[in-house]
């Protein structure tokens, strides 16, 4: 089938969906999943080989005629969404089910098909009109799934924080769009690199795409946004929709002629991104808060390598460039499947504790063993250790880092410093999930909650399994993802098409699977010694405490807070404290909270600012015509001195 | 096939030797206190002893406290396997291998947490929260080692990186290398391996709760890290390309005896430092590290 057919299937049937799904939940079931295989078939074709898609119809929407393409790049992210959007639509059959929620699940439904829709649309336009159409559509669709469960108070809030955030973004890329179709002419989309006066156009771009993909200090919205949605729709916020703001900078970063900051300040920006996104992750104590700070650092990392492609074309320089940007490329989806797999395992976990607090869990891996396997797959994979998928991204991106400083390239004054914050970085990402995975699955339950905890159903743990063994291919088999990724680096810059990756990807996917190898069969031995030289249980060893509690477990705050306090002058960590006082204390508290410190310490701050100038003058309303009499007169007495005084 | 026997024999020269290095170590603290001293094969006892005993596991650790140590073992070896020895080459090399390195010791400090948090003790989370906490600062300093030696020689590759010298800033990479050593191996200033029962601890405290073939496992992978970073030590500062392969593998073979004598003598000679001025010293050996690279950037010329 080629890929139009395809696609056209797959828009078909999620219209269906979206027609039907509020109803019949087990038809829309079907329908989304054919329609997100017919687009990954698509998506697919078109990374195995095919040549770019184009379809021009005579139909006009908003006086333009509708145009939209596939290609290379887009099929890279068309994939992840399609991806994504199929395993959690089975994932939120059962995570959001009817029982459960009666008045949203049907709402969840239409908007799930209308938010896979929309980022194809967003994806496949080709004309800068539609483009906005479909972002506006996409960025409504995902107001919707947020704010799904609207009893809480927290969930409405972030919603309008995202709403009031995401068109801030809109409005740049308005400004963006309409420039660029008034410079060029027209609303058509495509290679400009030949209008040398564009460039300036790039930091619109940069901020309009910023503000959705979550770059530092742009990603004021996305904890609460990511934390407070439902578990679903979190893994398609974090795993898939911030990679649209990924596809929007890439996309225009090849298409635009580029000023000469750009690299520079995108690559700074990254780095920043990178380390203070996992330090607000190590420091919080809601696990999907913790997650959602983790998508900040990710995109930091994409945005590192983004800007080293940047440098790498303005200093003619192909070979790490090229890596840097294959990187970044392979960095989106690996980080779709691995957050998607973490935020699928915090709403089992959600959804069998009722809570996300990761001082009331604990000892889940009793109850919840298949969730916790999942947990520690994803956790590995976000940490970028090997054999798993994150290494293969991160090490790309390093790699072009180190050519970078190596070649003695001017570009090496930024890429050093990138290099040893994104190290600071992954090895605070190692302490973040060490943390949120050792407190919510090990030790000792904490709560009733913990205690009562349950495994989820066949379909939430097949939708992780899928997920976490695609982590692991990709980790065993990098080599085989080259070929798509190649074209794609190729269509960005046309100098950088060519075949064979200038980095032994093949002898990589050795190692991990001889590494993989070993690791299995290391375990399987120490594991039949242990048994086999007897084994038995006792007691944690407390220095002689005989009867331990779950309480004199250590806590997610200590195990953080030597690593959190290096940061904490930005963290501003907020402290409640009850000392215990006399002979008999009663109670003693202490409670900590990372507050989002962009949004409470400056923006709030300045919006009440404007709030208060605003409520100034209002008092000029008075309602009485007295007022406005004496307005007017004073209004033309000024005039009148104004003129005199000028003449 | 003869890759193969060379991965064996490679594994045999590692799994074997490394055991001797905490036996050197004590003798020369025991020498430093003018006492007798265990044997300096008194680790190789230990290992078999222990290999044999049966395990008591904590009441709430998951299998995942058996697969933790193993895990962390096998990465470590093959971390090993990965550095180059010398004139032989590494059993593995490709460009980018020295990524790997750095990404499977943090596998194998992953799993060592992960295994030691699964008892729920305070202890094991307090040595496993210090563990975690500062290998934050031991990996930027580790990777500027790398980004110094790197610029120097322009290559990513370790057989490339560590066969030349590391140029007018070898004293000051040695001194940052040799501090992440001490920081990586839970030696003192930054630990004590010799007291096991103190909150003051962080390996030790991490592997309270194991015993038997997997307290076996555990200290034999902290063996051969201690034998990596003394060899990796050893390549960064010494130009062994240059040498003739026998000499080469006799400087190789005296450096590293030369550092474990160093670990030795710092151990008799410092007490350890209070923690919070830990990440102080491990600052000070990332800002070595640091001004290597600055060093390698305007050297220029190479």
């Amino acid at each position: 089938m080629n890929i139009g057919t395809l696609l056209f299937f797959g828009l078909g049937t999620l219209v269906a969906g979206i027609a039907l799904g509020p109803r019949l939940p087990r038809v829309w079931l079907a329908l989304t999943i054919a329609g997100t295989l017919a687009m990954l078939g698509a998506a697919l074709s078109m990374l195995g080989g095919g040549s770019a898609w184009e379809w021009r119809s005579g139909f006009q929407l908003g006086g333009e005629t509708l145009h939209l393409r596939l290609d290379g790049i887009s099929a890279i992210f068309l994939a992840l969404v399609a991806a994504v959007g199929g395993l959690g639509a089975i994932y939120a059959r059962e995570y959001w089910s009817d029982e459960q929620h009666p008045e949203s699940a049907p709402r969840s439904r239409l908007w799930w098909c209308a938010i896979i829709l929309s980022m194809g649309f967003v994806l496949l336009s080709s004309n800068g009109l539609h483009f906005l159409i479909a972002w506006e559509l996409f960025a409504l669709s995902s107001f919707f799934l947020i704010t799904l469960d609207r009893s809480a108070r927290a969930g409405r809030a972030a919603g309008w924080l995202y709403l009031a955030a995401s068109h801030a973004g809109t409005l740049c890329l308005f400004a963006f769009f309409t420039a660029l179709a008034a410079r060029t002419g027209s609303w058509e989309l495509g290679p400009m690199r030949g209008h040398a006066d564009l460039g300036a156009l790039f930091w619109l771009a940069l901020a309009g795409f910023g503000v959705k993909a979550g770059l530092f200090p742009l990603h004021i919205w996305l904890p609460s946004a990511h934390a407070n949605a439902p578990s679903h729709v979190s893994a398609m916020m974090s795993g898939v929709t911030i990679k649209m703001g990924i596809y929007g900078l890439i996309r225009f970063s090849g298409w635009l002629p580029m000023p000469d900051a750009a690299g520079w300040t995108l690559m700074g920006v990254g780095s920043v991104t990178a380390v203070l996104g996992i330090a607000f992750a190590l420091a919080q104590n809601d696990l999907k808060r913790l997650l959602a700070y983790c998508s900040v650092e990710n995109v930091g990392v994409m945005a590192i390598g983004i800007g080293g492609a940047l440098l790498g074309a303005a200093h003619g320089d192909a070979l790490w460039g090229r890596l840097l940007l294959a990187g970044a490329l392979l960095h989106v989806w690996n980080h779709g499947l691995f957050k998607s797999l973490l935020f699928f395992s915090a709403g089992s976990v959600l959804h069998a504790t009722g809570t996300r607090e990761l001082s009331r869990l604990g000892g889940l891996w009793r109850s919840m063993p298949w969730t916790a396997v999942m947990f520690a797959v994803g956790a590995a994979a976000v940490c970028g250790l090997p054999p798993l998928n994150g290494f293969v991204s991160e090490w790309l991106i390093y790699l072009g880092l180190f050519d970078t400083a190596a070649s003695r390239n001017p570009s090496a004054v930024m890429a050093m410093p990138a290099t040893i914050l994104l190290a600071l970085a992954g090895a605070l990402a190692l302490a973040s999930f060490l943390k949120a995975g050792a407190v919510i699955f090990l030790g000792a339950p904490r709560t009733k909650a913990a205690e009562g905890a349950h495994e989820s159903g066949p379909l939430m743990r097949g939708s992780m399994g899928a997920l976490a063994s695609a982590c692991v291919a990709i980790g065993l088999a990098p080599a085989l993802l080259w070929p798509p990724i190649a074209r794609a680096v190729g269509i960005w810059n046309p100098a950088w098409a060519s075949g064979a990756p200038p980095v032994p990807l093949f002898a990589l996917g050795m190692a991990h699977v001889l590494l993989a190898g070993l690791l299995l069969a290391g375990g399987a031995l120490l594991w039949r010694r242990v048994h086999a030289t007897g084994m038995r249980r006792a007691l944690t060893w407390d220095c002689g405490y005989s009867r331990p509690t779950a309480r004199m477990q250590y806590t997610g705050g200590s195990f953080s807070a030597i690593a959190a306090g290096w940061f904490s002058w930005i963290l501003r960590p907020e402290r409640l404290q009850h000392r215990p006082r006399g002979p008999f204390p009663e109670r003693a508290s202490w409670v900590e909270r990372a507050p989002e410190t962009v949004l409470e310490r400056i923006i709030e701050p300045a919006g009440r600012v404007v709030m208060q100038l605003s409520n100034a003058a209002r008092r000029l309303q008075r309602g009485r015509l007295q007022f406005y009499i004496v307005y007017l007169a004073g209004g033309l007495i000024a005039l009148a001195v104004l003129a005199l005084w000028t003449k | 096939m003869i890759a193969i026997l060379e991965i064996v024999f490679r594994l045999a020269l590692w799994l074997l030797v490394a055991p001797l290095l905490p036996g050197i170590i004590n003798k020369v603290k025991a020498w430093v206190a003018g006492r007798q001293g265990p044997p300096v094969l008194q680790l190789y006892y230990d290992l078999a002893r222990l290999w044999r005993k049966s395990v008591v596991m904590s009441t709430l650790a998951s299998p995942g406290f058996v697969i933790g140590p193993a895990v962390a073992w096998v990465a470590l070896v093959v971390a090993a396997l990965l550095v180059p020895l010398g004139p032989a080459g590494g059993a593995l090399s490709f460009k980018g291998d020295v990524l790997l390195l750095v990404y499977l010791l943090a596998l194998a400090r992953f799993c060592t947490s992960w295994a030691a948090l699964e008892t729920g003790s305070a202890f094991e989370g307090m040595g496993a929260a210090r563990e975690v906490s500062y290998a934050v600062l031991t990996e930027a300093a580790l990777i500027t080692a790398i980004l110094s030696l790197s610029v120097q020689t322009g290559s990513v590759m370790l057989s490339g990186m560590l066969s030349l010298s590391s140029g007018p800033g070898a004293l000051l990479l040695a001194a940052g290398l040799f501090s992440v050593l001490l920081a990586e191996n839970c030696r003192v200033p930054f630990d004590d391996p010799n007291t096991h029962l103190e909150l003051t601890m962080i390996h030790e405290a991490m592997v309270l709760d194991h015993s038997g073939p997997l307290l076996a496992v555990v200290l034999h992978g902290a063996a051969v890290k201690l034998l990596l970073f003394a060899v990796l030590l050893s390549e960064a500062v010494l130009p062994l390309g240059r040498l003739p392969p026998l000499a080469a593998a006799g400087a190789l073979a005296g450096s590293v005896g030369l550092v474990t004598v160093g670990v030795g003598l710092v151990e008799s000679l410092l007490a350890r430092f209070a923690f919070r001025r830990v990440p102080l010293l491990l600052t000070i050996a990332f800002l070595f590290c640091l001004f290597a690279l600055v060093l390698a950037w305007i050297g220029g010329a190479r």
